[in-house]
């Protein structure tokens, strides 16, 4: 009996389990081996030119200045002078992935029209873009497009309102004062009340079938409790834009640089090339019937797209324009080419400058865009989640 | 797929219309298609209206449209043979195609491009797949041709240069009569084999002996860094890939922390890491290696987990089946990989992988931010020589077409290779 049984049992440098065990562990100890080897070359060369180790540069002065976003002066921190350009990238990629997204939609819908010309245009828009670098379409931009506007002076403007030249774009607005934040409450209370009456108009239209007018009845309230708020609280000022003294540059309003421009505008056009192809792609995926049946219950060509082939076709598209607005956000460290202060701009000079505070710099770099895509993937999946399950309840 | 079905497909193929086919067209024999009433040959008066004025919309836009190109076709036309001087793009040609390598060394990259030619023309003529003369492909060819020859006559000039222009058409075509006039006695494996030899072959032609790496330039370093990239990413892709399938969690979790990481930054971000950093975790009496060597190895690290994952998906199609059948016939885990799942999966893998090639090939237009003196680069160079003040558009727009002409062609390509090989229908 127990001879049978070690019979049946290999000897452990045959047995599959222990193999694997000390396969890993084994393939564990080669990984360490060579991370550790590679850190010791670090530490030894960082030694060596005489660069501290730790992060202890980031309270120091970092000394160069920054022309770009929000307030900051050569004065301020390591620290400072990084969150800026990380402001600087989020300012090209939250709204670049809105308006790629009108864009893409714009054009992938073109793909598909009736109309010969605008199909054969919306083909020939995408198929250029997507074939060229997008740092050639942000240097060609910035060149043939941004620099050629008249210069600061001369250009459009509406004074004290508007100023367009090649420094870039100046616009009146308004900023926050010590008032706003009393005024969220009211905005908060707003927001109720318009749900109040959305909800009131949604019951008299279900128990007596007159039109519900939601809209019509919500937006009036919303502004009511909003506008009452601002006349007690003052929450915003105007900002008014203008030229400088001298005249070289705006002073005062919203500002965008021509840089801020090429950079948007490359990135905006050169992904909208890719979603065009994603909701073409995704709208060919909805089964042909689907549209059949929406024109045979009498639906506008409008309310055919609106109602029925968009809300399927988001279902498969989401997966891939997820990975469009990844893109998006990593492309945006290309401002470099043309100075644009973004966060990798930013740590690139930041590590010329602290005199080698390399690999922080680095890990500081690849560690935000990680946060910054699982934002974005976190946010894309909810979306995700919410168009399903919309489609599974029906 | 029933043969009439492939028949439609071949004759779309051979037609090059890759898109949507009217009903009309059909060849009718054998299909159920043919209960559908039989359209009219349109009149071109009745495709107009159509395509075009099919209601009041369709008029708005198409009016719209033809006055905004004509108005930006004309610009463009006046722009290229009016108001541009491309003096600029005559004076830089050669810095633009090989930049700082010096004259003297020319003739290798001459003889790498030759050698190539000849593989390609040979491919061709060896490969089964007939060329058809349809007459919109005459017409498109016969356009590329002329707009070439135009280029080429602008751009070279010396006779010298000429003659080596011709020679490497007629090396295509005498690479394609060689193909076409033994297609029988070449094995196609042999073929294979030569492109993958040719690499290293090509490599070592301009290095030994060569200029060193701080002269490879323009756009020879695109093309260079793009392909050596993807074919030393390819084995590790295709290793990350089977490691985060790996039953064992030590390698899963690796290949997966590998491959996230990578996949979250931006590729400039590992530009930066191998230029600054790379260099400081080698051992101290390693002195700095060149920035392309650098550059080569970010890239080629970046392109493996794009590999990586475009090879999960491929593998994640393979029915478990598969693997239990390898399993059952006694295969060993090497063997099943290699022999039964690999072959399958790579095989669906194609498409998604040139256009991962595609990108990686523009991406490598980012080394002008380290300093490489690639073709935007170049480019930018050029525009900024005291003479050409106010050109620099004439300096990036044929860069521009270039990468485009590559990309484009590549992609064309693989949209036909995508419908022979029938992926997601086998």
């Amino acid at each position: 009996m127990a001879t049978a049984v070690t019979a049946t049992k290999p000897p452990p440098w045959r047995d599959v389990r222990v193999l694997r065990v000390a396969g890993q562990i084994l393939f564990l100890l080669i990984v360490l081996v060579v991370v550790r080897e590679l850190w010791l070359n670090l530490e030894f060369n960082l030694r060596r030119i005489g660069v501290e180790l730790g992060f202890g540069f980031l309270d120091r002065r970092a000394g160069f200045g920054i022309t770009e976003g929000i307030e900051y002066s050569p004065n301020d921190t390591y620290r400072e002078a990084l969150f800026v350009g990380f402001v600087n990238t989020l300012r090209i990629a939250i709204p670049g992935i809105v308006a790629a997204t009108l864009i893409g939609l714009f054009v992938g819908v073109g793909r598909l029209s009736p109309n010969w010309l605008l199909r054969k245009l919306s083909l020939v828009y995408v198929e250029i873009l997507r074939n060229t670098p997008v740092l050639m379409v942000i240097v060609i931009l910035f060149v043939g497009v941004i620099l050629p506007l008249p210069p600061i002076g001369g250009g459009f403007s509406i004074p004290n309102t508007l100023y367009l030249s090649n420094r870039g774009m100046a616009l009146t607005t308004v900023r926050p004062t010590g008032g706003f934040l009393p005024w969220i409450l009211f905005l908060a209370l707003a927001f109720a009340a318009a749900a109040f009456v959305w909800r009131w108009r949604t019951r008299v239209n279900e128990r007596t079938g007159e039109p519900h007018h939601r809209v019509l009845y919500a937006v009036p309230a919303f502004l009511a409790v909003a506008v009452i708020g601002a006349a007690l609280t003052g929450p915003l000022r105007l900002d008014v834009a203008g030229l400088g003294e001298r005249g070289f540059n705006y002073e005062g309003g919203f500002n965008l640089t021509a840089q801020y421009a090429a950079v948007f505008l490359g990135l905006v056009l050169y992904t909208s090339a890719f979603i065009a192809e994603i909701i073409r792609g995704s709208i060919q995926a909805v089964s042909k019937g689907q549209k059949e049946a929406a024109e045979a219950l009498g639906l506008t060509p409008f309310q055919q797209l609106r109602f029925v082939v968009l809300p399927q076709a988001m279902r498969v598209a989401i997966p891939p324009l997820n990975s469009q607005y990844l893109n998006l956000t990593k492309n945006s460290t290309l401002g470099v080419i043309i100075g644009y202060a973004d966060l990798a701009n930013v740590a690139k000079t930041a590590i010329n400058q602290s005199g080698g505070a390399s690999y922080q710099i680095v890990l500081i770099l690849v560690g935000t865009f990680l946060v910054l895509s699982l934002t974005i993937s976190f946010f894309m999946n909810l979306l995700n989640r919410a168009v399903t399950r919309k489609g599974a309840a029906r | 797929m029933t043969d009439a079905d492939k028949k439609l497909r071949d004759s779309q193929m051979i037609l090059g219309l890759e898109e949507e086919v009217a009903p009309a067209t059909l060849p009718d024999e054998g299909l159920d298609l043919r209960v559908a009433p039989r359209k009219e040959p349109q009149t071109p008066g009745e495709w107009i209206k159509d395509n075009l004025f099919s209601g009041p919309v369709n008029s708005i836009i198409t009016i719209a449209l033809t006055l905004f190109i004509l108005w930006f076709g004309s610009k463009v036309l006046h722009y290229v043979f009016a108001s541009a001087d491309w003096t600029i793009l005559k004076v830089n040609f050669r810095s633009y195609m090989t930049g700082r390598w010096p004259l003297e060394e020319l003739w290798r990259v001459w003889l790498g491009t030759y050698a190539i030619a000849l593989l390609a023309g040979l491919s061709r003529g060896i490969s089964v797949i007939p060329f058809v003369f349809s007459r919109r492909r005459l017409v498109v060819l016969g356009l590329v041709a002329a707009a070439a020859l135009l280029v080429e006559l602008y751009v070279v000039t010396t006779l010298f240069t000429h003659a080596l222009v011709a020679g490497l058409i007629l090396t295509i075509v005498l690479g394609i009569y060689l193909g076409r006039r033994f297609r029988d006695v070449i094995p196609r494996r042999a073929v294979l084999i030569a492109w993958i030899a040719a690499y290293p072959a090509l490599i070592l032609l301009l290095r030994v002996g060569g200029p060193n790496e701080r002269l490879w330039s323009g756009f020879m370093v695109n093309l260079i860094v793009a392909t050596l990239a993807i074919f030393a990413s390819f084995p590790i892709g295709v290793l990350l890939a089977l490691g985060r399938r790996s039953t064992m969690p030590a390698i899963r979790y690796f290949c997966v922390g590998v491959i996230e990481i990578i996949r979250g930054a931006p590729l400039y971000t590992l530009l930066i890491f191998g230029v600054f950093v790379l260099p400081l975790m080698l051992p101290p009496q390693i002195s700095k290696p060149p920035n392309i060597v650098l550059a080569v190895i970010m890239i080629t690290a970046f392109s493996a987990v794009y590999v990586a994952e475009i090879v999960r998906g491929g593998l994640q199609g393979i029915p478990e089946g598969q693997y239990e059948a390898a399993r059952a016939l006694g295969l060993p885990y090497r063997k099943m990989i290699r022999l039964v799942i690999l072959p399958q999966a790579l095989r669906a893998t194609i498409p998604a992988m040139i256009s991962h090639f595609i990108s990686l090939f523009k991406d490598t237009s980012l080394l002008a931010t380290i300093a490489i003196l690639e073709l935007l680069r170049q480019a930018r160079r050029a525009s900024a020589a005291l003479g050409f003040a106010g050109r620099s558009m004439e300096a990036l727009l044929p860069a521009a077409l270039l990468f485009w002409i590559v990309a484009f062609s590549m992609a064309r390509w693989s949209q036909r290779l995508e419908k022979r090989l029938g992926v997601g229908e086998r």
